[in-house]
């Protein structure tokens, strides 16, 4: 009979170590068996008998599928309206007033692209929150376009219409006030659904990217964890060029620009630390 | 004044270029007044493995750090030998930023870089020495191990050494003990060497 798999505490600290380093998601000793057992997982699936023979996949797979499907599993996804809502916040109480701020008497729109779209929770989630929580959206105007590279997806999102998990987290009047309950879904008021453009979008295509320029804000969160080293950085790059001088990009809560590009300005905001285009760049 | 749809699809730009994107097009265009004219060159030459020289020479000139940026993204997609040259040249630059790009698009290309690897372990200059093995730390090449047992034994600088001890930690196996031991003996009054072998030295007999 073979000796269960197992992972030790100098195994522990190396891979996260290694994961860091890759990653920029740190696990702390109290997230020990969060990791172990996805590591186990992991190590099963390859039919690696000991974590030696993972690490040396992991670390030396000519074409790092492997270090992506453990990223995978280490990051829970899951889409609901108002996730991590502090960006929210930080986007109404500092992001946007920054760049009002610098616009002077510009009075074109702000421009804000939520990428991947998904299934619209989240420009939908910016919507709501403008209208909510930016009093100045009563002297501007705001476009939301958001993009996907999935056009079955795109057409879901179009159709706003949700679980009652996807809504979990929104406030019961905003409930109330944006939605309307048809069967056992929450379909969304059409005056949003008419505010919020979609459209189809791989983000590491640059031809695709190139059409879709002048924004002021990028929400891309969760998304860029799941490609590879350089696919990450041609995204980045590209993002920097779809926004104007000054824009904001708000990443997920587990990414970091700088592990990716230097080209962005980190700024910290009381809410988020989020990342800008210098307002000198081109 | 609210919410408001664009009417523009997808947003209200058209194609700002006006070179053609071509081969010549885009030569010119990378040499362009304009840093996004250049930037946007760049990016598309990415297409054409026959621009990596033209790269590469505007690497050496590029004062625009975005451009910089697309350019050794480029490069790297390219990949080739003239590529990779370009990239290992960086290494030497006072330009840090420069530099540590260089040494990330390197890591990309473990296939590319390793014929180059040992030539730079043994280039004259410790820094170089150092930011090869920095390279090796992302570098998905199974002779990496066997690059840095050569380092920790051979190499007379303790900084060079120290960089490859710490990633030893990481990638060592059994076979990196006698010269993990060996480094100790040569080294014995350097207190960071003593700790980080013995670190690496737990490491590997906990595997």
């Amino acid at each position: 009979m073979t000796e269960p798999r197992q992972i030790s505490d100098e195994d522990f600290q190396k891979f996260r170590e290694f994961f860091y380093r890759k990653t920029g998601i740190l696990f702390e000793d109290s997230k020990r068996y969060f990791v172990d057992k996805r590591l186990l997982d992991r190590m099963e699936a390859t039919g690696s008998e000991t974590f030696r023979a993972y690490f040396t996949t992991l670390r030396f797979q000519a074409s790092g599928e492997e270090l992506q499907s453990l990223i995978n599993a280490m990051t829970v996804n899951e889409t609901y309206f108002f996730r991590e809502e502090y960006q929210f916040e930080c986007l109404v109480k500092s992001m946007l007033e920054d760049l009002v701020a610098r616009r002077a008497t510009d009075s074109k729109p702000l421009r804000i692209w939520s990428v991947p779209s998904s299934s619209g929770e989240e420009p939908y989630g910016i919507a709501i929150y403008l209208l909510e929580h930016w009093p100045r959206i009563n002297q501007l105007d705001v476009e939301i376009i958001s993009s996907d590279i999935d056009t079955d997806i795109l057409a879901q999102a179009r159709r706003g219409r949700y679980s009652p998990r996807a809504v979990q987290h929104l406030p019961a009047p905003l409930l109330k006030k944006y939605f309307v309950r048809v069967g056992e879904f929450y379909q969304i008021d059409d005056s949003l659904r008419e505010a919020v453009q979609f459209t189809r979008a791989n983000v590491t295509d640059p031809a695709d990217m190139r059409l879709h320029r002048h924004f002021d804000v990028i929400f891309c969160r969760n998304l860029l964890i799941y490609f590879d080293d350089l696919s990450r950085k041609r995204t980045a790059e590209s993002f920097y060029d779809a926004l104007n001088p000054g824009g904001f990009i708000c990443l997920g809560h587990s990414e970091s620009m700088s592990r990716i590009s230097s080209l962005f300005q980190v700024r910290k905001f009381p809410e988020a630390i989020v990342y800008q285009k210098p307002w000198e760049a081109r | 004044m609210g919410l408001k749809k664009s009417h523009d699809a997808p947003t209200a730009s058209e194609d700002e270029r006006r070179l053609p994107r071509d081969l010549p097009g885009l030569l010119t265009a990378l040499a362009d007044d304009d840093p996004l004219a250049r930037r946007w060159a760049a990016r598309d030459l990415a297409q054409y493995p026959e621009s990596s020289r033209a790269l590469v020479e505007r690497l050496s000139i590029e004062t625009e750090p975005s451009v910089t940026a697309v350019i050794l993204t480029s490069l790297t997609l390219i990949g080739d030998e003239i590529a990779v040259a370009g990239l290992t040249e960086c290494l030497r630059s006072e330009d840090a930023m420069l530099r540590n790009a260089a040494i990330e698009a390197m890591k990309q290309l473990p296939d590319e870089v390793a014929p180059w690897m040992g030539r730079l372990l043994e280039d004259l200059d410790p820094d170089v020495r150092i930011f090869a093995v920095d390279v090796l730390e992302s570098l998905r090449h199974p002779q990496v191990e066997d690059w840095l047992i050569r380092v920790i034994t051979q190499d007379a600088h303790v900084n060079v050494c120290a960089t490859a001890v710490d990633l030893l930690g990481e990638v060592g196996s059994e076979r990196a003990k006698p010269a993990l031991l060996a480094l100790k003996q040569r080294f014995a009054d350097e207190p960071y060497i003593q700790f980080a072998a013995d670190l690496a030295l737990k490491r590997i007999s906990a595997g």
